[in-house]
């Protein structure tokens, strides 16, 4: 048996486990607690630290100008200097852009952003590349800059992309059912306009790529990036060479969060044209500041919001506006626009939606993926809407919920019916439970009533995730897994580990329990293009949809190993049992073999034993002309429930504790899950009350360190109880797991924020809630 | 990543061959902890020709008690002020605010010295040494003079050293500040270590009912770490109470400048200055005379 | 010059100029790899190393001042194997990416020398200045506490 999705169907029934839903190590553990594991600037220092050129950015000091003239000749001149590249030395196209065409690796003609790449230098050595960076000469001739996304909205005049012929890089639509009709049988509306703001991603390794040429012309790539495939495609793009001749692998990665997805093929490709031109290694290195001028960052957005219940509290209809500060270039801001047009409903049953969405051009940093993709910011409007539609309306937040929640069955805002997995409304109730919501919320507003200068809150808020790729964009899982003749297993993917523990913990466990091999027998190589096209390691897939071609390959190889266990042990196929570096008769555990021998009865009686993998996600039409169809073939659920107090004087305000309730399917490694919850709550920490980027009258971000960025420290952290778990597993993902790496953080702003305004009786419509920012709020209320 | 530009490096042995490398050479720098300064030569604010490095210097490393005072060397490290029970004991306000100076790492390797030549308006030592009113000791091969800390910031990074001066020595006198109540606290972005956005010291003494001694002082709010004067001399010889305090902390506008920037805006900065010296006020009242108002 | 100091057990000898940084001499010309780059300006604490006992930052740091010194490094806490805090941080699972761990074990080892039954607070308060991004840090005190209760037991046994 060979067919794919049979081969998921029968392991997706399995019962019990033999590793699976275990907290097994990982297998990066030991190098990374003794401090060996190698990162890509390890590789550069322990091989070609002589050998390398280093190279430096030239960025552009301006939002927008044309380029006049760049005069490398005195970096030119200085010794060491190799070269000064810019956008007339690129071989092949200079186009990166992942969803429109309107973005070049190096700045042609114009600049859009400050902090815009210019050219490249390349030099012997850092300081020297540092210094010659320095001494090429750009003459430009500055444009009007237009640094706000409803300006640039309205302005005809002044044009970012002049091809686009407005300054709308892309628009989104949901049309369903009749919306006045919905506003006239509601009993209740609430309309608010919601600002959210950008975020940078902070992750600690900052970006790098080491280029080197090879024989044939092929040229290999380590670097930082979260999809290897994508990194190939973009290089053999910018140096007209096939796809074949490029090899691109991602070392350990010192975080990624969506940002090595977008800015991790550029560093690489930046990395290889030097390489490829100079015929030399090449090495570059983003700074700390380099890096926050330069990357993507979460979107800024603008979220105009109605909504209206019926006497019975349900969700009549919804009209929404978004709007995405996209900055400088598209980037893959159409993808992120269409994820929060799809999810602009929240996990509800709205019977009458208009969802209207641009992604507006402006001259600054260019937003992208980050943790959550666009869906952050719009269930922060969902979630306060929520909020206020319950107060209105005199109920509970979690009853008003509990009445509107998407459960089996139900059809969600693009009128897709939801067919399984759907724990969102057990989780809720449970988690709601757990935290003792209802007895805390009239404790809390007791004690408020009393306490003059700090108030406490207790806010809830809920969220829903769509798994996969949207709308019909084709995703697919793929592998490679070869038995070798000692027995032990090796995988190959192109799934990275940037700290998610995919393919060094739950892509092991999945082969381990397969085969009923050991864990330390099995080796995943991840992160390189040698393995077959595996899709991105982003939207919270690399567990579920990364880990089915490695279940799939595995299994193939497992039905194999049965049928020709069986012959050796003249049973039949269906009594064959792995476990523990053994094959066993279930009927008759006397009779077995260990799997050692029988890999090495395989290769001695011609049974194949490597396999790909290969799984073809199965989806539904969509129209994009009124946003209805096949949005995504499941979704992860999550609900936080949110404690804060507020010092109502200085604004100063404490998360004091998080419960999550999770349904994102099985659970193959609980530490894991766990781990990825509590950082996506720091991160939404961060977000709501301390990070922020501050741009100055040019559009600069003048915060492009980590003393004037901040992110939380392990004193900023709430409690976090352990997560309530609904395993509603999702039949086309590995044992069933859906996704979670993105969860926590995508109703945690709103989460803190439902706690604040229950603690301050306010409304809170927008972020960062920085202590001067709450005391705007509470002007009118407390001591402004 | 980063590197230091090229710079001649003199590591004096002693005190006195220190000074002689300051009067003998052009346009150096004294290092101590290097967290001000490391950090500047990388960013290339300043651009010396020579360093002088001082860590080494074992005999600028002393926390003396005089009985009057408390001598404090100038390569004392924020640490070791954390880990001193002297500090603890004598300049409570100096303690806690080196408990609450950056973390771990930076407070093993900055030193009091740095933290006040660096005179950064944020300086954290600067609030509780001004409302101790220490006096440091600068020397140089042509002799020493004492400076006092209300005198010491001239301006952002300006002090009133001169370049060929070290600055060896901090004297904090404690004994006419034992009967006061006193307060501190920063206020900064996050709970872990941050830049202050205020930090502000307190100390208050009431005799007979009526307030005999007030000293405020804050940081990150004017060029330099200032005294709340107007509050000081409209508290003196009236009757502590609560109105009063709050009625004092509004006179706060007229001792500070807070400017805006990426930690916070100005009247950001404004407000939370208020709230915390009427907090402090109260807070050291209430220490004076543990209880405070019945 | 000429500078002479203690690595990981190991006296070392590196030629270096008077404005070479300890991070890049352990980094470019010592081998040392779990001492790491992320803000280069003293803020993330990821280049922390303790330099004769006490935790400082390498990045802030020259080269020159650790002449005669000695210096370790996540990688020189134990020549068998791992510690116990190392132990505690995978089972815990006290990472993610791996890029900080190395700081916060320097950190922890410090702290449980300092502290043999640390409370949260103490725990954060000697962390807080080293930055992850992934964690949300609490996987990472369950590994600090969790062996600070295993030493006491051993002490009491
Ligand atoms: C991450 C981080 C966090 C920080 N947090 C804080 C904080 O919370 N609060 C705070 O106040 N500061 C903070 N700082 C700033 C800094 O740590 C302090 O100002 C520190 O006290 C400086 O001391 P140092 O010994 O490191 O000085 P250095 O950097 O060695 O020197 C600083 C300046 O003083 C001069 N100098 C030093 N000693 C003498 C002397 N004896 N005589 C004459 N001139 C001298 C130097 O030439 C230089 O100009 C922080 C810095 C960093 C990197």
């Amino acid at each position: 048996m060979e067919d794919p999705y049979k081969l998921l169907e029968k392991w997706m029934s399995s019962e019990s486990f033999l590793v699976v839903g275990r907290g097994v190590y990982r297998v990066d553990s030991l190098d990374k607690a003794l401090g060996k594991a190698l990162f890509t600037e390890d590789y550069y220092i322990d091989y070609f630290l002589e050998n390398a050129l280093f190279i430096k950015q030239v960025l552009s000091p301006l939002p927008h100008a044309r380029i006049k003239s760049i005069d490398a000749s005195r970096a030119l001149s200085i010794s060491g200097v190799y070269g000064v590249y810019t956008a007339r030395d690129i071989p092949g196209e200079n186009q990166v852009g992942y969803a429109i065409p309107d973005q070049p690796l190096l700045a042609q003609g114009k600049v859009r952003y400050p902090g815009e790449v210019v050219a490249l230098v390349a030099a012997r050595d850092y300081e020297k590349a540092i210094k010659a960076a320095e001494e090429v000469v750009v003459e430009y001739e500055e444009l009007p800059a237009l640094l706000d996304p409803l300006e640039a909205l309205e302005r005809r005049d002044v044009l970012i992309h002049e091809e686009r012929g407005s300054n709308i890089a892309f628009q989104t639509r949901v049309r369903k059912g009749n919306v006045e009709e919905g506003f006239s049988k509601a009993q209740v509306v609430v309309e608010n306009e919601y600002r959210l703001h950008h975020q940078e991603h902070a992750y600690l390794e900052t970006e790098a790529a080491l280029a080197i040429p090879e024989s044939e012309g092929r040229i290999t790539v380590i670097g930082g990036l979260q999809y290897p495939h994508l990194g190939q495609k973009i290089i053999s793009r910018v140096l007209g060479i096939p796809m074949s001749k490029v090899k691109v692998v991602a070392p350990y990665i010192g975080g990624g969060f969506g940002g090595k997805d977008d800015e991790g093929p550029l560093t690489c490709a930046k990395a290889a044209l030097v390489a490829y031109l100079t015929g030399k290694p090449a090495f570059i290195l983003y700074s700390r500041e380099e890096s926050i001028k330069i990357h993507p960052k979460r979107e800024a957005a603008v979220i105009r919001y109605k909504s209206g219940v019926d006497e019975n509290g349900k969700l009549t209809a919804i009209d929404v506006t978004i709007i995405h500060d996209t900055g400088a270039y598209a980037n893959r801001g159409p993808f992120i626009l269409w994820r929060a047009t799809m999810h602009a409903s929240g996990p509800y049953e709205v019977p009458n939606a208009k969802v209207d969405g641009y992604a507006v051009y402006t001259n600054k940093v260019y937003q992208g993926s980050f943790r959550g993709f666009g869906n952050l910011s719009i269930q922060f409007a969902v979630e306060r809407q929520m909020d206020l539609l319950a107060e209105k309306l005199g109920l509970d937040p979690v009853e008003f919920r509990l009445r509107n929640i998407l459960r089996e069955g139900s059809t969600t805002l693009t009128s897709q019916v939801l067919d399984h997995s759907v724990g969102v409304g057990e989780a809720l109730e449970k988690t709601a439970l757990k935290a003792d919501w209802w007895r805390k919320r009239r404790e809390i507003e007791e004690y408020n009533k009393t306490s003059e200068r700090f108030k406490r809150g207790i806010g809830v808020a809920v969220a829903w995730h769509g798994i996969s790729t949207s709308r019909a964009v084709p995703d697919w899982s793929n592998a490679y897994v070869k038995v070798e003749l000692d027995g032990s297993v090796t995988v190959y993917t192109g799934i990275v580990e940037m700290g998610q523990g995919s393919p060094t913990s739950s892509h092991v466990q999945i082969v381990s329990e397969i085969l009923g091999v050991p864990v330390d027998r099995v080796k995943v190589v991840f992160a390189s293009t040698d393995a077959p096209d595996t899709g991105a390691t982003h939207a919270s897939r690399g567990t579920s949809i990364g880990g089915v071609g490695i279940l799939v390959a595995t299994a193939k190889i497992r039905e194999r190993m049965a049928s020709l266990a069986a012959k050796l042990l003249g049973v039949n196929p269906e009594d064959i049992e792995f476990r523990d570096g053994r094959v066993y008769s279930k009927s008759d555990p006397s009779k077995n073999i260990s799997w050692r021998d029988l890999v090495r009865e395989a290769y001695a009686r011609g049974v194949e034993v490597s396999a790909t993998g290969y799984y073809y996600l199965p989806k539904g039409r969509f129209d994009e002309t009124v946003g209805q169809g096949f949005a995504y073939p499941a979704y992860s659920y999550i609900v936080l429930i949110t404690e804060v107090e507020v010092d109502t004087w200085t604004g100063e305000v404490k998360v004091l504790r998080v419960y999550p309730g999770l349904a994102a399917g099985k659970i193959i490694n609980p530490q894991q899950v766990e781990g990825q919850i509590e950082g996506a709550i720091a991160q939404a920490v961060g977000y709501t009350l301390m990070e922020y980027l501050y741009f100055n009258e040019k559009g600069w971000v003048v915060n492009t360190n980590f003393t004037d960025y901040v992110v939380p420290t392990a004193k900023d952290m709430p409690e976090i109880e352990k997560p309530v778990y609904v395993e509603d597993r999702f039949k086309h993902g590995a044992f069933g797991a859906k996704g979670v790496g993105e969860m926590a953080l995508i109703p945690g702003p709103a989460s803190i924020a439902n706690a604040i305004a229950h603690a301050l009786g306010v409304n809170i419509t927008s972020t960062p809630l920085t202590p001067w920012r709450i005391l705007e709020y509470t002007r009118t209320s407390g001591r402004g | 990543m980063y590197r230091l530009p090229g710079f001649e490096y003199y590591r004096p042995l002693s005190l006195e061959e220190a000074l002689v490398l300051l009067d003998k050479l052009e346009d150096a720098m004294v290092l101590a902890g290097g967290t001000d300064l490391v950090l500047d030569l990388k960013t290339g604010r300043y651009k010396p020709k020579s360093i002088v490095d001082t860590s080494g210097l074992k005999e600028l490393k002393y926390i003396v008690d005089t009985g009057e005072a408390l001598r404090i060397g100038a390569l004392t490290t924020i640490q070791e002020l954390v880990d001193s029970p002297i500090i603890a004991s004598k300049t409570p306000l100096l303690w806690e605010a080196a408990r609450e100076f950056a973390y771990w790492q930076i407070r093993n390797m900055a030193t009091i010295g740095g933290n006040l030549c660096n005179a950064s308006p944020a300086a954290d030592t600067a609030p509780p040494l001004l409302v101790y009113e220490a006096v440091v000791k600068a020397v140089s091969t042509s002799g020493e003079r004492y400076i006092p800390v209300t005198e010491f910031f001239l301006g952002p990074r300006r002090t009133a050293l001169d370049k060929k001066e070290l600055l060896v020595e901090v004297v904090v006198p404690y004994r006419n500040l034992e009967r006061h109540g006193y307060a501190y606290r920063k206020i900064g972005r996050r709970r872990g270590h941050d830049i202050s956005i205020v930090s502000v010291a307190v100390a208050l003494r009431v005799d007979d009912g009526l307030i005999t001694d007030t000293r405020i002082a804050l940081n990150s709010v004017a060029p330099v770490p200032i005294r709340a004067r107007s509050i000081e001399e409209f508290l003196l010889g009236k009757e502590p109470s609560i109105d009063l305090f709050r009625e004092a902390s509004k006179l706060v506008d007229r001792d500070i400048s807070p400017i805006s920037d990426v930690r916070a805006p100005a009247e950001y900065r404004l407000h939370v200055s208020r709230i915390l010296v009427e907090e402090l006020l109260l807070k050291s009242y209430k220490r004076a005379f543990k209880g405070g108002f019945e | 010059m000429k500078v002479e100091f203690v690595l990981n057990g190991k006296k070392v000898v590196v030629d270096v100029e008077p404005n070479e940084l300890l991070i890049n001499t352990l980094r470019d010309k010592l081998g040392v790899k779990s001492v790491k780059y992320a803000c280069g300006i003293g803020e993330c604490g990821n280049c922390t190393v303790l330099i004769d006992g006490e935790p400082v930052l390498s990045c802030l740091t020259l080269t020159v001042d650790v002449n005669g010194r000695e210096v370790v490094t996540d990688e020189g806490l134990s020549r068998e194997g791992l510690t116990k805090l190392q132990k505690a941080f995978i089972e815990e699972g006290a990472f993610q990416c791996g890029y900080c761990t190395p700081a916060f074990i320097l950190m922890g080892e410090y702290l449980l020398r300092e502290k043999q039954n640390p409370s949260i607070e103490d725990v954060k308060e000697y962390l807080k200045g080293v930055l992850c991004r992934c964690t949300g840090y609490i996987n990472i005190f369950k590994a600090v506490l969790k062996t600070s209760s295993r030493r006491e037991d051993s002490g009491n046994a």
